[in-house]
């Protein structure tokens, strides 16, 4: 009985830390789902010295079945739906989305396009939105970190 | 560094372009037919980014359909709308101010700055030169801000309007983009020491992708990669448009044909932009941004050939008399250069593709496509990171 | 070669070989050609390499004018030449022109599912553009292209 109560501590604990982790330090995987590459390029820029992403603990993988957070850019064309699709059901749980731009969020000016399927939410559920085109590289930044926080802030109303 | 499975990334970071995941099933976007090494056929399939534009457009107006096409590509807007733009003023027969020309010019010569550096640091990190490609995009962080000063926005600069362009060059601005340009150019001569005597990048570009003069004509590959082989084609000064034929610029041409020759050329035209953009600011005609344009544009066609930073972009233009295009056509000039790439490859070395790829400066969402490989011993599908590593690993053993 | 040198070269060539020749704008040549004779005068006008193929622009001229239109641009310097061949829509049939520029098969390609064209001893019969699943015999860029059918409608409310 000992052993069982001390194993569930345990696990509780390891769960506790291996969030709080991940809550500090994502593992981001990016996903281009058709877009012109403006906001590909400015999240690229995050990387950059300038805006050094990396100091936040963010780190960009390459490898969803690692990641933690999905940032996608594009109106989600048809050709790209199913690996939209599949990346996201790669990733354990929990996992967060970040659609990335005007286009991710409703298809922008390629709206109603018989190619495109109007933004990620119709195809994976999203957790933020950054508005822009593109955003610049600190609205980013701001997104990734407004997910953070409003994680943390979950997490600190489980435990109270 | 490990990856999770305890090899060794020989990078730092993956450069986040598109999707990567090696155990997924989807449709190759390059398919390779290789006998040992050595690639003995390619084909493509392209489509990932296709999002319908051409049919859009014949549901949008034509000031609709210019935000449109500014989005075709994130990293060369601004040569897509100014051809969309002066396709539409043809139809109308109406000639935007001279003042707006210039403005187009130094927009465009901007663009094509930020879009050379931006093409450096993502081909240096092909072949594995990550501190290249973190100087190259801090620099072009220069150009960012000037582009922003100028028009509002970093990327999608939105400068031109049907008739003319929305915004103007102020003293401030002026001072601005001649300081950049000032700091720019002297950091461009580091890169060209690199790109000219770096060891270790010459040996994944010099002799590698060689396409001669005659091969480069044959083939129909336009821009930078042309130029690279002797081909003495710039559409700036062939069929001057907007005000490039006020503000001449001179065709950077190399004979060696292979990687490092387009290396070369590029680099060589940020100095010959940041020549004609310092022309621009000295010589700006007074006047008017903008002149006025009808709602209902007038039956015809129109067509306009501009040098985008990747060679040339045709556009074609049909109207019928309403605020609807009737049809436009784009091609970009990334489709003729890769049919060249894809003819290319063959005969070369697998190791070398991922670079031969990168020096056609394609859109670089191009570059994360899944590949097949076949070969004697079967079909393997690998990630483009993968055959990035590949060649990387190649040279370095 | 300046434009006007372009232009008299370009008159050359082609009059041999076409019926009649019209200059639509300062910088343009254009001649209406039928199908059979395409690789005629599309050879003439890159021997030597003095033109290059740019792209072929489809235009579906209506289900009224029943005829499509098929435009072969070739670049000579600062004039640009454009072949015109004329096509009924009720059984639109072109020859390749990839025996003599290989790198057409791109172009064709997209001119054959956007259009429905049979092109004919084309190499490649792949699509280019449009993906996988998209239904055969629909064609996005004719005019009576109707997006709203239900084969290629795709979910664009926001995922449950």
């Amino acid at each position: 009985m000992a052993e069982t109560e001390n194993n569930n501590l345990l696990e509780e604990i390891i769960d506790g830390i291996t969030s709080w982790s991940r809550i500090n330090s994502p593992w981001v995987v990016h996903f281009n789902s058709g877009s012109c590459n403006g906001c590909d390029i400015e999240i690229l820029a995050t990387l950059t010295p300038r805006y050094d992403v990396e100091r936040f603990g963010v780190r960009l993988e390459g490898s969803p079945r690692h990641a933690d957070v999905l940032i996608c850019t594009g109106p989600v064309t048809r050709q790209q739906r199913e690996r939209l699709q599949r990346i996201y059901e790669q990733m354990p749980e929990p996992r967060f989305v970040v659609a990335v731009g005007t286009c991710a969020i409703s298809g922008g000016v390629f709206r109603d396009s018989y190619a495109v399927c109007n933004g990620i939410d119709s195809v994976i559920p999203v957790d933020v939105y950054v508005p822009g085109c593109p955003p610049r590289p600190e609205a980013v930044i701001d997104g990734i970190v407004k997910l953070l926080t409003s994680l943390k802030q979950a997490k600190e109303e489980q435990v109270a | 560094m490990n990856n999770g499975n305890g090899n060794k990334i020989a990078n730092k970071f993956v450069v986040p372009i598109g999707p990567q995941h090696p155990a997924l099933k989807e449709p190759e976007h390059f398919e390779f037919t290789v006998d040992g090494e050595t690639v003995i056929d390619a084909t493509a399939r392209l489509g990932y980014a296709h999002r319908g534009i051409e049919k859009t457009a014949e549901s949008r107006t034509f000031v609709q359909t210019l935000y449109m096409m500014e989005r075709v590509c994130g990293i060369c807007s601004h040569v897509h709308a100014t051809a969309f733009s002066l396709c539409v003023e043809k139809l109308a027969e109406v000639e935007a101010p001279p003042r707006a020309q210039a403005i187009r010019v130094l927009v465009a010569e901007l663009e094509r700055i930020h879009s050379h550096l931006l093409w450096l640091g993502v081909g240096a990190h092909e072949a594995g030169f990550d501190a290249l490609f973190m100087y190259s995009w801090r620099d072009r962080e220069v150009v960012m801000d000037i582009l922003e000063a100028l028009t509002g926005n970093r990327v999608n600069y939105s400068a031109n309007v049907l008739g003319g362009v929305k915004c103007d060059v102020t003293d401030a601005i002026r001072d601005q983009i001649l300081t950049g340009i000032d700091y720019l150019e002297e950091r461009t001569h580091h890169y060209y020491d690199v790109v000219t005597t770096d060891a270790a990048f010459l040996q994944r570009t010099r002799g590698v992708g060689t396409m001669t003069k005659e091969q480069a004509m044959r083939l129909g590959v336009v821009g930078p990669t042309a130029r690279g082989s002797g081909v003495e084609q710039d559409l700036r000064v062939d069929a001057p448009y907007a005000a490039y034929d006020i503000f001449r610029v001179n065709r950077v041409v190399e004979q060696g044909g292979d990687l490092e020759a387009r290396f070369i050329v590029r680099v060589k035209e940020l100095f010959e932009s940041y020549r004609i953009i310092r022309e621009v600011l000295d010589n700006l005609p007074e006047g008017e941004l903008t002149a006025r344009m009808p709602r209902r544009i007038k039956e015809g066609e129109a067509i306009t050939r501009v040098e985008a930073p990747r060679g040339e972009l045709f556009y074609y233009v049909r109207s019928n008399g309403t605020d609807m295009p009737d049809r436009v056509k784009v091609r970009t000039p990334t489709i003729p250069n890769m049919a060249s790439v894809l003819h290319l490859a063959i005969g070369h070395q697998l190791a070398d593709v991922p670079m031969i790829l990168a020096g056609i400066d394609p859109c670089f969402s191009c570059n994360d496509r899944s590949v097949r490989l076949k070969s004697a011993g079967g079909d393997d599908v690998w990630t483009w990171e993968k055959l990035r590593k590949y060649g990387i690993d190649y040279y370095n053993d | 070669m300046s434009l006007e040198e372009r232009i008299t070269e370009a008159r050359a060539r082609l009059e041999p070989l076409v019926e009649s020749i019209e200059q639509p704008a300062p910088d343009r040549i254009d001649a209406t050609i039928p199908a059979d004779k395409l690789l005629d005068v599309a050879s003439a006008l890159i021997k030597d390499g003095w033109s290059y193929l740019t792209t072929i622009t489809g235009l579906d001229l209506g289900v009224e004018a029943g005829e499509m239109a098929f435009l072969y641009h070739f670049s000579a310097g600062a004039l640009l030449v454009t072949l015109r061949v004329h096509v009924p829509r009720s059984e639109p049939i072109i020859p390749s022109v990839c025996g003599i520029i290989p790198t057409a098969t791109l172009y064709e390609r997209e001119l054959m599912e956007m259009f429905g064209v049979t092109i004919t001893g084309t190499p490649n019969t792949e699509r280019l553009f449009l993906p996988e699943d998209w239904p055969a015999g629909v064609y996005p860029l004719r005019k009576d292209f109707d997006p709203s059918q239900p084969e290629i409608v795709v979910q664009k409310d926001a995922a449950e």
